[in-house]
């Protein structure tokens, strides 16, 4: 059974048919062929699909895609702008090595993205605390921390 | 894989009854869906109707009086964890509310949703159940409040009816009181509670309350009679220890034996208690 | 040198903080099927019947297969394995049917319709008792296995591998030691939690060629295996591993590919995927395989070992994948990076009803160094002498010989320890954050080789293109460690053209040439040198060319930024631009063609050891010694351990890239982290109690401790400007330093693995 649902995805106006029983993880990888986003468990335990929704970090793979009606979806696709220039975060990401196999960092990009909107100068505490819902099995997160925090730091400034 | 389902939308209580009715037991509502849409997935649970409360305006309000503070159904445990009243009155409520799974399941979650799971380790049970908090519950009959230590009936099960919606949760707060939550779990972030608590001292003595050491997360009545009755020195609060670790009933799983979880209530009320020596 | 030695940025980083990477699982084609398996509920029952009409009836199911359509045995090492159960399910979980539908829904739902009908057996969930005479055999019949030769299976029994190391004569210096100290330690299984679970697409075109994109680690390792399985010759077979979401040994060789590609063969050209959930993954995926070590050693009254003796027993699981190997190569390194003149070491792979081991990270070497290195320090206060003293008057330096009589010459092991005993401050106390709270610090050593084939090969190739840039070729897979990045410094060095100016492609066993596995931190090393090796034939045509062109000896030429330039008048020179396609005449005339470089590499002269004593003058390629320092603080009152610090020192003879260097030990540390105080894959009766990251926990950024890495560089002289691997070593004193910490802490010493709040808790009351 599908429904149509209309929200802002990546700046854009969407109206869409999308079945009930998908996740909205689903319908932005196989609807939208937005492959950033990527399923690490199903069950909000990894991060990886994390996308921002009206502002806030969430598990893309936690919400039913109709409950994305009326809102504004931002995934990893739409960080960067027009002209491919990366976010301060992506660069950060590159320069401070802060990814290795890749597959968590689109979901823990965005989650740095919401915690940087809510508190532009977080401590290292607070970082910690606000990515622990991104496992990445690759890096052992100290550059990650890093990454973030240079971000941070060019808020400051 | 989620079963197939019908998804409605319904702008007010009436409507979700209305939805509750029709589709009987086969219907269940969605708030923050974190627990639900896993469990759908997994199979556990295949609703024919899924009932969004989440468009119903009055449910997303957190109200507050100079002595009661109503969460309504719909709002987010991190919404509960930054309010600024509720840091201020009970830090120990928002204290539980940001300990409860990460950053972004706390964008959905809400704070009613944790209590209608009824696990027993709910993080957010035990500082309401030291509140004293009561469930507001709407149904057919109109619209009902009921004590949450009266809501738990065993894991996953509470005592609310299929055609019934919890609306708010509400409690008093008193400038005098203080509460202490305490977490204890494997990992410090995003894990469940091995054991968690909260201990409570107001006007009208001590209240207690554990979760993850019974079917339901529970108050310890019997230890709360022994501390008003009693001054608190060291020995009592060793004493108490002792009365609480034999009045929880904890199994033993894979996240921790029956005697750990007993030595964790003994440290939360411990440390609770020490902070007021 | 301009480019290695530098941290140069990595060259998939805008692909990967853009989420535009395209992994296995983001692939669409069109008109794909889905597979889904049937599992065994039991750990160990013979299959008495499949009923498939049910499921056969469903709408939208393609086709069904069970394990008896498909006989031949296939594996690595020691041929036991089928895709599908045959005839008996030796673990819980083991596939026994496959259904391929039109959505991954309908392929489900047909699974849950296909009816097993099973006598259960009695099942080995314990290795120890999987190696008593009267365990029941979970392989009745491997008498009739093949098996590479280098192997020791004993038919009749579970044994799968039995590796003997005979070094001196321990058994007569134990007579007459001083002290004999002896411990028992175990380490559970664990899994590598690549955050992509394993996926592979299959598609068969119309003409008989099979094209699979798998998360994998090693493509033509993958093809070789999927050849062999479904005889279809290598001409007919590619294998794209388009990039991998995290390996850590657990996509080392082949999974669930050999599940969709009989589906693919009748599929006339739709392709066919399988991906594993996160359940699968827990459940199905390769396992660390547990381990009981029995670790006994004589010593004199100086701290100098005389001996050890050294029993380890491998739960392998229902199938050896790689165990066979593990127990090898655990043997083989079984005295730790220490000189001992006399090493009995018997390591045994059991077959038992659990999941599969496969190669984790390090594979063998963190197990055994659990016990080696607590072991070291239980010795090292008998004696009252210090665990750095012990490791210092034992401890392998150049002159030096191995546990297979190998003599070293070359061993950081000491100046890596000096170093870290300073970093960690090992001497000094610092105060804990609360009163109930005490702190300590351990150290441990570690070392290892590439436990690989002795001919394990690499090669590349370079194509220089004709704006000055080039493609660099290869099938050495950046799995995250950053390899795409290295290979093509390794190359612009050589070429002395910037990193910019180099595209490499991997991954491809159509179009990039063969690489044995990306595994054994062995890609840096080997494929770095056939990097290596193909810049330097690009190099030599263009001298060539260029000695024409420029009327100077080739001696007297170098590449320097782009151009061939004299080295004594540094104002002749030739762009490789110019040069790419051949050298042109004034006639208009032209010799050679495009340049490219070919490179290949065998490690030399490594020779198998002795079959009876496991002796061996050169067995392995090089060993990596290493030593972590680690400060903790323990919770008297929950049992909870926090680590705070690490120190890392490792000898990598040559620091490619820097940063990316110290991300590889900061990935290994918290890993091993993880296994020392979290991570177990609990099973009972062959069932995974916790296949979900809400029961088995791996560390968050929370968890991550303060890191100090340094590097000493004495060069392999066979590795590309002097690199040696470290990327496994690395995790390798993770666990046993994290416990000698504990101990020094509190006192209590925990031989088994992970260190739980709750064990460690109990632990403490009960001293």
């Amino acid at each position: 059974m599908k429904t149509e649902i209309h929200f802002t995805l990546n700046g854009e106006s969407i109206e869409h048919e999308v079945e009930v029983n998908k996740t909205l993880l689903k319908m932005i990888r196989e609807d939208f062929d937005l492959t950033g986003a990527k399923e690490g468990c199903g069950a909000g335990e990894c991060g990886a699909c994390t996308v921002i929704m009206d502002g806030r970090a969430v598990n893309a793979c936690l919400v039913l895609a109709v409950e994305a009606e009326g809102c504004d979806l931002l995934t990893i696709e739409g960080l960067s702008g027009d002209q491919n220039e990366l976010d301060p975060l992506q660069s950060a990401f590159i320069e401070n090595a802060a990814l290795q196999c890749g597959y968590c960092t689109p979901g823990m990009i965005m989650t740095a993205k919401a915690l940087l909107n809510e508190n532009p100068h977080p401590t290292e505490t607070e970082i910690k605390a606000g990515i622990s819902g991104n496992l990445c099995r690759c890096t052992g997160y100290k550059k990650i921390i890093e990454a973030i925090q240079s971000v941070a730091d060019q808020n400051k400034a | 894989m989620m079963k197939p389902f019908e998804y409605f939308r319904p702008t007010s209580l009436k409507e979700a009854l209305a939805l509750l009715n029709t589709y009987g037991e086969e219907a269940t509502l969605l708030n923050g869906g974190t627990d639900l849409i896993v469990r759908m997935r997994e199979g556990h649970s295949s609703p024919k109707a899924v009932i969004d409360i989440k468009h119903i305006e009055m449910l997303r309000k957190i109200k507050v009086t100079d002595s009661e503070i109503t969460i309504g159904a719909c709002v987010l445990l991190n919404d509960v964890g930054s309010h600024p009243v509720i840091r201020e009155r009970v830090p120990f409520l928002a204290q539980a509310a940001l300990s409860v799974g990460s950053k972004q399941v706390r964008n959905r979650a809400t704070c009613i949703g944790n209590i209608c799971n009824a696990s027993p380790l709910a993080d957010t049970a035990t500082p309401l159940l030291a509140l004293d908090a009561e469930v507001e519950i709407y149904g057919e009959a109109g619209v009902k409040r009921i004590p949450l230590k009266d809501f738990f009936v065993f894991v996953r099960k509470t005592v609310l009816k299929q055609n019934e919606i919890v609306t708010s949760i509400s409690f008093n707060t008193n400038k005098d009181a203080k509460g202490i939550f305490e977490k204890m779990s494997r990992r410090k972030e995003v894990d469940l509670s091995t054991v968690c608590g909260t201990v409570f001292r107001g006007k009208d003595g001590y209240r207690v309350s554990m979760g993850a050491v019974a079917p339901t997360p529970i108050r310890l009545y019997k230890t709360e009679a022994y501390l008003d009755a009693h001054d608190l020195t060291e020995d009592v609060i060793q004493s108490a220890c002792e009365v609480a670790v034999n009045e929880v009933s904890p199994i033993s799983d894979i996240r921790a034996s029956k005697a750990y979880r007993q030595e964790l209530v003994h440290l939360i009320l411990k440390h609770a208690l020490s902070e007021w020596l | 040198m301009k480019f290695v030695g530098k941290s140069v940025k990595r060259v998939d980083g805008v692909k990967k903080v853009t989420g535009t990477l395209k992994y296995v699982d983001d692939i669409k084609l069109s008109r794909m099927l889905y597979a889904a398996v049937k599992r065994s509920p039991h750990a160990h029952a013979n299959i008495i019947s499949i009923n498939v009409e049910k499921a056969r009836a469903l709408k939208g199911v393609k086709e069904i297969i069970t394990g008896d359509q498909f006989e031949r045995r296939g594996g690595l090492y020691l041929e036991d394995k089928n895709f599908l159960a045959v005839g008996k399910a030796r673990y819980r979980g083991e596939g026994v049917a496959a259904v391929c539908a039109e959505t991954e829904e309908i392929a489900q739902n047909a699974v849950d319709l296909i009816e097993v009908e099973y006598e259960v057996l009695p099942a080995v969930t314990n290795a120890k008792e999987g190696m008593k005479p009267e365990a029941p055999l979970v392989h009745p019949d491997l008498g009739d296995y093949h098996w590479a030769p280098v192997f020791f299976p004993k038919p009749g029994t579970n044994i799968s591998n039995h590796y003997k190391l005979r070094k001196g004569d321990a058994p007569e210096i134990f007579k007459e030691a001083e002290f004999v100290v002896e411990n028992n330690f175990y380490v559970p299984h664990v899994q590598h939690v690549p955050i992509e679970t394993h996926t592979a697409i299959a598609q068969m075109d119309a003409d008989g060629y099979l094209t699979v994109w798998a998360s994998c680690q090693s493509p033509y390792a993958v093809r070789q295996a999927l050849s062999a399985a479904f005889d279809i010759p290598l001409n007919k077979l590619r294998v794209l591993s388009p990039a991998v979401g995290g390996g850590f040994g657990s996509k080392a060789g082949t999974t669930l590919e050999g599940i969709i590609i009989p589906f693919a063969m009748h599929a006339k050209g739709r392709p066919v995927k399988l991906t594993y959930s996160r359940q699968d993954e827990f459940e199905n995926a390769y396992v660390r395989q547990g381990l009981h070590a029995a670790i006994k050693t004589a010593v004199n009254k100086e701290g100098k070992i005389l001996a050890v003796q050294n029993e380890f027993i491998w739960d392998g699981g229902a199938y050896t994948e790689y165990g066979v190997n593990i127990a090898k190569a655990a043997g083989y390194a079984s005295a730790g990076p220490y000189d001992i003149d006399n090493v009995w070491t018997d390591s045994y792979c059991v077959y038992t009803n659990h999941p599969v081991g496969g190669p984790y990270r390090g594979f063998g070497m963190s197990e055994i160094h659990f016990g080696i290195e607590q072991n070291l320090d239980i010795i090292a206060e008998k004696l009252g002498i210090t665990p750095v003293e012990i490791r210092k008057i034992n401890g392998m330096k150049p002159g030096g010989t191995t546990g297979t009589g190998e003599v070293v010459t070359v061993s950081g092991l000491m100046e890596c320890l000096d170093q870290v005993v300073e970093d960690i401050k090992f001497y000094e106390r610092s105060e804990p954050s609360s009163p109930t709270k005490v702190r300590g610090k351990g150290i441990a050593c570690g070392w290892k080789a590439p436990s690989m084939p002795n001919n394990a090969a690499s090669s590349a190739i370079i194509k220089l293109n004709e704006d000055g840039t080039a493609h660099l070729l290869v099938s050495a897979q950046d799995i995250g460690q950053g390899s795409d990045t290295v290979m093509t410094q390794i190359a612009a060095e050589v070429l002395s053209i910037s990193p910019e100016k180099i595209t490499i492609k991997t991954g491809d066993t159509d179009h990039t040439p063969y690489e044995w596995q990306t595994v054994a931190s062995r890609i840096t090393y080997s494929a770095g040198r056939a990097v290596y090796e193909a810049c330097h034939d690009a190099m030599d045509q263009l001298l060539d060319l260029s000695q024409i062109k420029l009327g100077i000896f080739k001696r007297d030429l170098e590449l320097r930024d782009g151009y061939v330039v004299s080295k004594i008048y540094p104002d002749k020179k030739v762009s490789i631009s110019e040069l790419a396609l051949g050298l042109n005449f004034e006639d208009g005339s032209a010799i050679h063609g495009p340049i490219i470089g070919r490179g290949s590499f065998i490690p030399p002269n490594i020779r198998n050891a002795d079959k009876k004593t496991g002796l061996g003058d050169h067995p392995v390629v090089f060993w990596t010694y290493g030593v972590q320092g680690v400060e903790v603080e323990v919770d008297l009152e929950t049992g909870q351990t926090k680590v705070l610090k690490v120190a890392s020192c490792f000898d990598v003879g040559r620091v490619v890239n820097p940063q990316l260097l110290e991300g590889q030990i900061e990935g290994a540390i918290v890993q091993g982290l993880g296994t020392a105080l979290f991570e177990e894959l609990m099973l009972k009766e062959g069932k995974v109690l916790n296949p979900s990251f809400v029961d088995y926990k791996i560390p968050t950024a929370d968890d991550m401790p303060e890191m100090i890495i340094k590097f000493v560089e004495n060069p392999e002289e066979t590795g590309p400007f002097g690199a040696r691997g470290v990327a496994e070593p690395a995790m390798v004193p993770s666990a046993p330093a994290i416990a000698n910490a504990i101990y020094d802490a509190t006192g209590i010493r925990l031989n088994t693995m992970p260190m739980t709040a709750e064990k460690v808790l109990a632990a403490m009351q009960a001293k």
